[in-house]
């Protein structure tokens, strides 16, 4: 126990990159855990603030990083309004026909470039030196959600379990009917360092959420079990687990939800 | 006639009209000419569609596949490429990319069979 406490405490003071050497690293707010900011190249509109807490709620990963097609990576997409406006990417579920868990319709992505306090498109872009007008309070949402210790402080695995949310993992147009999964086993991956507990990986829960192209081999390349060898320097660096545990699930100091095999 | 317009006027300005009558009612979407090529353009259109939801639905469970389907899998993934590259620019690029995955956790899970 001392062993983890010592090791989460190392992790969690390692400096991280763009950081000054020497200043320790600010922990993320709650309400900004997993944000991602797009900069807008060709208008002036303001970047795009995307907070994944509210979509990670209604939707599973799958129906965005797989159905939808953004990158697993921020700027990796490429997103353009044409794109939009022909109802990719944001515009899959933001296009006033698509309706939300509540049965309202979803706002549409704005079309044309115009002034980021226009209509809808102060809705994601923020005006320069400030932020968007988003529809949801962090506070409010999540007030009646499990907490958790690390990230949004929302325990999302348990919030799923109980049905507090039900993200959707079919989005009209773009998901298709897949055959039903069958059941994995959880298996136990050993930690390099002695007297680690091992990770106890399940593959269900993951698959709740991501399915399979989610995660092989896009980010998990290796095909022969145990061939890949997983180290914490890569994982904190946005590699294998890294890839979500980073920004968006919860992040890599809450050791003991991986590492929970008790040490025999 | 009655603004003084010669006959054969009138019969060149009759027959023009009815010659653009016929060819607006030949493209039109209700012409029953018109129908059967529209139909086809858009069976052509949503072909790749029905096929990548058919190829593309066996994710789930491709482990359960066996070497054969898979391959077969994979070879449908490829045959389906040339058409999604053929798609306007924001659709080449979703689809595009979902093909890549879909293929590509095929292939993996061969992969797997043979060095797993």
């Amino acid at each position: 126990m001392i062993r983890l406490v010592a090791l989460a405490a190392m992790f969690l003071a390692l400096p991280v990159r763009g950081d000054e050497p020497g200043t320790r690293k600010r922990r993320t707010p709650p309400q900004e855990f997993g944000r991602v900011v797009n900069q807008v190249k060709k208008s002036k509109m303001g970047p795009v603030v995307f907070d994944h807490w509210l979509h990670r709620a209604k939707y599973t990963c799958r129906v965005c990083h797989v159905d939808v097609g953004f990158a697993m990576k921020a700027g990796g997409t490429d997103i353009r309004a044409a794109d939009n406006a022909s109802g990719m990417y944001c515009g899959a579920c933001h296009n006033e026909r698509a309706k939300a868990d509540g049965g309202a319709r979803i706002f549409a992505a704005c079309k044309i470039p115009a002034p980021a306090d226009a209509g809808a498109c102060g809705r994601c872009h923020g005006v320069p030196g400030g932020e968007p007008r988003h529809q949801y309070d962090f506070a409010s949402f999540t007030k009646d959600l499990p907490r958790g210790r690390f990230g949004n402080g929302v325990d999302w695995e348990i919030a799923e379990q109980r049905r507090l949310v039900k993200p959707v993992d079919f989005v009209e147009g773009l998901s298709v009917k897949r055959a039903p999964m069958p059941v994995q086993k959880d298996f136990a991956l050993g930690p390099k360092l002695a007297g680690m507990p091992e990770i106890i990986f399940s593959h269900a829960k993951h698959t709740v959420w991501s399915g399979c192209e989610g995660c092989h081999p896009e980010i998990f390349t290796g095909v022969k079990r145990g061939t890949t060898k997983f180290s914490m320097v890569e994982i904190f660096d946005g590699k294998f687990c890294g890839a979500c545990h980073v920004n968006v699930a919860f992040p890599l100091g809450d050791c003991q939800r991986c590492h929970s095999k008790p040490v025999q | 006639m009655s603004r003084g317009i010669p006959p054969d006027r009138w019969a060149a300005r009759l027959a023009a009209a009815a010659a653009l009558s016929l060819g607006l009612l030949a493209v039109s979407p209700g012409a029953p000419g018109a129908a059967p090529r529209l139909a086809e353009a858009r069976a052509e259109e949503e072909g790749w569609l029905v096929e990548f939801e058919a190829v593309c639905a066996r994710t789930q469970d491709a482990m359960t596949l066996s070497d054969e389907e898979l391959h077969a899998l994979v070879g449908r993934c490829d045959q389906l490429k040339p058409k999604i590259e053929g798609l306007d620019p924001s659709r080449r690029k979703v689809w595009s990319k979902r093909l890549q995955q879909c293929r590509d956790l095929y292939q993996f899970v061969l992969d797997a069979r043979v060095k797993g």
